[in-house]
């Protein structure tokens, strides 16, 4: 955002916010715990023919529906969540203050970064609520009396979606460590004061 | 995973659903194995970092509160895996009142580390030029 306009805003931070530290790099968190977890107990559900004998070696008694009713609720609450993470990254986007002379790991600039991260945040925000549809309706109707509560083609859908949040995550990182966005310390230096004044 | 196990275990005790349960248990579970990662990397990124001196106390508290984070949650893991053997319809009030106690630490820690990057912006490339700079 242009930094005259931002001034129309009189209580930001030093790092361009109207608060300490940014809510949508920890939204994510959640977003992308609840989501591989989610995934993860629906493929050691999937597989628990072959892992019977593992759990009844530690001692751990577990039922197959158990870990399929984790796949469901954490994915459930991670579409929820990231409604939340989107707005937020949205909200935080429009006040960044990027360092303007920078260029990435990945051989971007900063707007390039926002713009790809934005836009792919909201294709995830919609593949992670696809995915939730998709995984409803083989929990309720599909396949709602079979042992193996999802498809093999959910469980990939779910590894690819994994690797767009490996891509996603890199960009934010991009944007936080490289551009400085909304980082007190990165803010500070560029206005010539040091960190060690915090 | 620790915020959506208590979750999931008090929704569960409020609406009386044992199946909520499973979905705590497990959740804790994971966030137990998870936390080992969580601290190695943690302790090797910290190694690198060469905190200048307004961030020194931060990095020792959220590794003091790291460390204890993984001892508390194998315990509070423990004490849950011993209910789950028991059967009981529904949690201990005690055992639910540590889960709100264990969240309470986790929301300080993560408050703790995203101090570290979102301000003093330890592992950011301004603040790695000013450290390589001469800032101490």
């Amino acid at each position: 955002m242009n930094p005259d306009l931002l001034n129309q805003w009189d209580s930001l931070g030093v790092n361009g916010l109207p608060y300490e530290i940014p809510i949508h790099p920890n939204l994510v968190h959640l977003t992308l715990g609840l989501f591989i977890v989610a995934i993860a107990f629906d493929i050691v559900g999937a597989l628990f023919p072959v892992e019977k004998a593992i759990f009844k070696f530690l001692a751990i008694p577990a039922t197959r529906s158990a870990l399929f009713d984790v796949g469901w609720y954490n994915l459930l609450a991670s579409a929820i969540i990231t409604f939340f993470t989107v707005m937020a990254g949205f909200f935080e986007a429009a006040l960044a203050v990027p360092v303007t002379d920078a260029t990435s790991a990945w051989g971007l600039h900063a707007l390039e970064t926002i713009i790809l991260h934005g836009v792919a945040g909201v294709l995830i925000l919609g593949l992670i609520v696809g995915m939730t549809v998709w995984r409803g309706f083989q929990r309720f109707h599909w396949r709602k009396d079979m042992a193996r509560q999802v498809q093999w083609s959910y469980l990939a859908a779910g590894l690819l979606v994994f690797a767009l949040m490996f891509v996603q995550g890199t960009l934010g990182a991009h944007l936080g460590a490289e551009f400085g966005v909304h980082v007190t310390a990165d803010q500070m230096l560029q206005l010539g004061e040091s960190p060690n004044q915090l | 995973m620790v915020l959506f196990a208590a979750f999931c275990d008090l929704l569960g005790y409020f609406t009386k659903n044992p199946r909520l349960y499973e979905v705590g248990w497990w959740n804790l579970t994971f966030a137990t194995v998870s936390i080992f990662i969580a601290i190695i990397f943690g302790q090797v990124e910290a190694g690198l970092a060469e905190p200048y001196a307004a961030s020194v106390s931060t990095l020792n508290i959220h590794t003091v509160l790291g460390w204890s984070l993984s001892g508390i949650l194998a315990i509070v893991t423990a004490w849950r895996y011993v209910i789950r053997l028991q059967e009981k319809p529904e949690l201990p009030i005690p055992y639910l009142a540590v889960s709100v106690l264990l969240v309470g630490l986790v929301l300080v820690q993560s408050y703790l580390g995203s101090m570290l990057v979102w301000v003093y912006g330890l592992h950011t490339v301004p603040v790695v030029d000013a450290i390589k700079g001469g800032l101490s």
